[in-house]
């Protein structure tokens, strides 16, 4: 800063550490709550301190079961978690580079309407259509399985725009020589787009694996057989239980297992994250 | 001028993934909800009679409905403000440090990859009116916590939660606003003597209106579409009618009170906000690229 | 033998713009051959149309006899030099090169002979596993150059290839190039605004205007009769002094009521365009002069001297070898040797001969 006031950078550093506090003090608890067995809540308080059941919640919860009512052990609906969100991220990718190559390097009749039938997709989000769209699902047939969780939510017009913007950046004369060079429209589109836009797909890759991983109505609406709970909804059948029942325990193991995999993912590449965050809502 | 490809039949190919996923997913039903939006269908969907506006006019002749509308703006815009204040304040402080900017960075930014219905259990259990620290802690200093019952204690349960999983996105792109305020503009106000408080609300302030105009609208969005999870995995919409909004009513007034027209009804209002807010957007950051 | 025939070739565009109205033009095997005119005189589009990026419109385009107007750009055997050379980031100078070779699905052994030999020549054997972001200005253009010679295309083609490069390596680039063109001897289509640039590499040039090629010819053709003022304005620095005039009994008819008498023999009469080089003014006695030119301002440049002033109300050029400090309002006695005359007809802008 301009002028050096030691007591101001204090203040800063302290408001920061504050605040950092605030916002990782839900996830101690959790942390302190799943190492207790499930009998130390509701008496009245929760342990503030480590107990020594971590290892045996943990253990039971992501390879037994997850339990208050969720037969399931965790490991095996954080693979459904992964086939999912893994499922929506490549899928969304990969229609939404097809379709940003035709719009912008592709001259066509009802080029214009394509694109406004894409973007109409930002204003019909799941939520806003949950009924009928539940019903087109059940019609289908696709309840109960992979393709029912991942297929109806690839549709991105996020993804699209974010590659029409990229790919309107690469400069003409590019294009000219890849077609003087003899390359034609696919071999264009591997040699030199992919190539060319592999960092906006790594970032893009970081936000919707996100965005995959923590779907939580979808899957709530679609899945009524246990073999195919995801884990962030899975949350919401253990907590159905009747109030007093709750292991507390397991359901935070539950949970911090359940977000362990995106703030890994965040944290580990937080430039991508970053890049991908600002990127898309260009 | 953009360089093309000659083909004619190879971008519908392209497209028509894309084209196929939108027409069946989303606009399938959403023609769906429109058309639904017209009939009286009974519990069981064996059989249903048109009844023209009538499920839209019970809508807006129900009070719970404009109950509902008002819990979404207070919701919201406490979601906004909130989170909105909190991250200012911190990206403030973030930016007069030179030294260990990033670990702070890195330390604040994780809540947003947490799914908001997980974000809405780690809260519960912190203000759990029998065994949460914080409730039990508010009880000792005479406030009796139970969100069980009270609504604004609720509403309050849900508003933190929904606020703290979105201070990591409006810190970065504070931090960010911030950091592309030009040094001479400060250097220039503080050789004209404005003292360090002063310079933010004379000068940096309104710099970041941009920023700041843009994350209000991206908020609202958040708080009214993507905050369902919060809502569901704690409160349910309750106690009473307290924590329902808008979303959280058509999944209610749908899927457990199986009032397929009224649903679609509301369906049918939020797609015209909705698209209202996206138009919005994208007027704003039409504007934006034009500055730019 | 004849190489490359433009023959009435024209654009139109989708929006009904009429670009180019109608170009003809034959190239010779090993001519180098350059396209100059201002910004927006289609000077690029005739060039891009050549290369197969824009569709033709009208006319006919063939090279070695074979029509070409609806191949595909890979399929003409040409080789183009861009601008900003559009060299793909992501590929090492090496894969540059032979990008265009892999595609033709030549054999891998090919390739990295030819690549390497054009390397070699081009002094880019060092580079060879560098990316282009590494590379400065001309050796970006050298590999874009390199790009092109690796296919030994039938004909080169340079879209201003040189005008993202500083004053001095465009000097030195300039030489290169043509040493290169003289040594491969390849079919060259070049475009470029710089009249400098054009006159030093051209063995002949197409001076185009709003479309139209104004004249077609070796650099001296257009420097000693330019066909029309617009050629004779845009060829030499600095430009011929042009003046409207009429064309009397007794001679030129300047605008303030002076005469350079000649005989006129023809039977043209009125509106002409009068020009002549700023190099073939001489300054002389007072009783030898055709007219006074008051000095408005000098510029030394050392090994000449230009001298801007008016002859009455008409703004005229002088240039002088050596150092020369006219004082500013002084008067200049010139005379304007009349076989360094330009004569055209201000209606058809046309030239007529003395």
């Amino acid at each position: 800063m301009i002028e050096n006031r030691p007591w101001l950078t204090f203040v800063s550093h302290a408001t920061l550490i504050v605040g950092i506090g605030l916002v990782a003090l839900p996830v101690w608890m959790a942390l302190v709550a799943s190492t207790h067995p499930a009998s130390a809540f509701g008496v009245g308080h929760i342990p503030l301190w480590f107990g020594d059941a971590g290892a045996e919640t943990w253990g039971s919860v992501l390879f037994e079961k997850a339990g208050n009512g969720v037969d399931t052990p965790v490991f095996w609906m954080m693979l459904n978690s992964l086939i999912m969100a893994l499922g929506i991220t490549f899928g969304k990718i990969a229609i939404s580079l097809l379709s940003a190559y035709a719009i912008v390097f592709f001259r066509f009749p009802f080029r214009n309407l394509c694109f406004w039938i894409i973007f109409m997709t930002l204003m019909l989000p799941v939520e806003v259509r949950i009924v009928p769209t539940y019903e087109v699902i059940a019609n289908l047939d696709l309840l109960n399985s992979y393709t029912g969780l991942t297929l109806p939510l690839i549709a991105s017009a996020t993804a699209t725009f974010l590659f029409r913007q990229c790919f309107l950046s690469i400069p003409g004369e590019l294009v000219e020589a890849a077609r003087i060079d003899g390359a034609g429209p696919w071999r264009f589109f591997f040699d030199i787009l992919l190539p060319l836009s592999r960092t906006n797909i790594a970032a893009l890759f970081v936000i919707l694996f996100i965005y995959g991983w923590n779907q939580y109505l979808w899957p709530l609406l679609i899945t009524t057989d246990d073999a195919y709970y995801t884990l962030v909804m899975s949350i919401k059948r253990m907590l159905s239980v009747t109030d007093g029942d709750i292991a507390w325990n397991q359901i935070m193991a539950t949970t911090l297992l359940a977000m362990l995999p995106p703030v890994a993912v965040v944290i580990g590449m937080q430039k991508l994250f970053v890049k991908g965050l600002v990127d898309s809502e260009k | 001028m953009t360089v093309t490809f000659p083909q004619k039949g190879l971008p519908w190919l392209l497209l028509l993934p894309q084209l196929a996923v939108t027409a069946i997913f989303f606009l399938w039903p959403a023609e769906q909800a429109l058309e639904q939006a017209f009939y009286q269908e009974d519990a069981f969907g064996l059989s249903r009679e048109f009844v023209g506006l009538d499920n839209f006019m019970d809508l807006f002749t129900d009070p719970l409905y404009y109950q509902s509308m008002l819990t979404t703006l207070v919701f919201s815009f406490s979601v906004a403000i909130g989170g909105m204040a909190v991250a200012l304040l911190l990206a403030v402080m973030a930016d007069r440090i030179i030294r260990g900017k990033l670990a702070y960075q890195t330390l604040l930014i994780w809540p947003y990859a947490v799914a908001p219905a997980l974000a809405g259990v780690l809260w519960w259990i912190l203000f759990d009116p029998s065994m949460g620290p914080i409730a039990l802690w508010l009880d000792n200093i005479g406030i009796n916590w139970n969100h069980y019952l009270d609504g604004n204690q609720a509403m309050i349960l849900v508003v933190i939660a929904a606020t703290w999983k979105q201070i990591s996105y409006n810190f970065l792109f504070f931090l960010a606003g911030l950091q592309a305020v030009p040094r001479s503009l400060i250097e220039a106000a503080a050789i004209d003597g404005a003292s360090p408080f002063k310079r933010f609300w004379t000068i940096v302030f309104p710099l970041l209106s941009p920023t700041t105009f843009f994350l209000l609208v991206v908020n609202l969005v958040y708080a009214f579409f993507e905050t369902f999870g919060v809502i569901d995995a704690t409160t349910k919409g309750g106690p009473g009618q307290s924590t329902t909004t808008l979303v959280y009513k058509v999944f209610d007034d749908g899927f457990v009170g199986l009032d397929l027209g009224g649903s679609a009804a509301q369906s049918v209002v939020l797609m015209g906000i909705v698209g209202l807010m996206t138009v919005i957007q994208f007027r704003y950051i039409e504007r934006k690229v034009q500055y730019s | 033998m004849t190489d490359v025939i433009l023959e009435k070739v024209g654009k139109t565009y989708p929006n009904g713009y009429h670009a180019i109205p109608s170009v003809d033009l034959s190239i010779e095997e090993g001519e180098f051959i350059v396209l100059v005119g201002p910004s927006g005189c289609g000077k690029s589009t005739l060039l891009r149309m050549v290369a197969g990026l824009e569709s033709i419109s009208t006319g006919e385009l063939r090279i070695r006899g074979e029509r070409m107007n609806d191949k595909e750009p890979a399929e003409r055997d040409i080789a183009m030099v861009f601008q900003n050379y559009a060299l793909y980031p992501h590929m090492t100078v090496y894969n540059n090169m032979a990008y265009g070779l892999k595609n033709r699905g030549v054999p891998k052994d090919k390739i990295e002979e030819k690549v390497t030999d054009v390397a070699q020549m081009l002094g880019l054997t060092e580079l060879l596993l560098r990316r282009p972001g590494q590379l400065s200005g001309g050796q970006r253009q050298r590999v874009a150059m390199g790009r092109a010679m690796v296919r030994d295309p039938k004909v080169f083609l340079f879209d201003e290839p040189l005008s993202n490069l500083d004053a001095k390596l465009r000097v030195q680039m300039r030489v290169e190039i043509r040493q290169l063109q003289r040594k491969l001897a390849t079919t060259t289509l070049y475009v470029t605004h710089d009249q400098v640039e054009a006159m030093t590499l051209a063995d002949r040039l197409v001076v185009l205007n709003k479309g139209k090629a104004e004249q077609i010819g070796t650099p001296m053709e257009l420097y000693n009769t330019p066909a029309t003022p617009f050629v004779a304005a845009f060829i030499g620095s600095p430009s011929m002094n042009l003046i409207e005039a009429t064309l009397g009994d007794k001679g030129i008819e300047l605008p303030d009521g002076l005469i350079l008498p000649m005989e006129v023999s023809h039977a043209h009469r009125g509106a002409i365009v009068w020009g002549i080089r700023p190099e073939h003014l001489v300054v002389v006695s007072e009783q030898e002069a055709d007219f006074a030119l008051n000095v408005q301002a000098v510029e030394s440049l050392g090994a000449e001297t230009l001298i801007h002033g008016v002859v009455g109300r008409e703004p005229m050029v002088v240039r002088l070898s050596g150092p020369h400090l006219p004082e500013i309002n002084s008067t200049l006695w010139l005379s304007a040797p009349k076989q360094h005359w330009h004569l055209f007809d201000a209606n058809t802008q046309q030239r007529l001969s003395l």
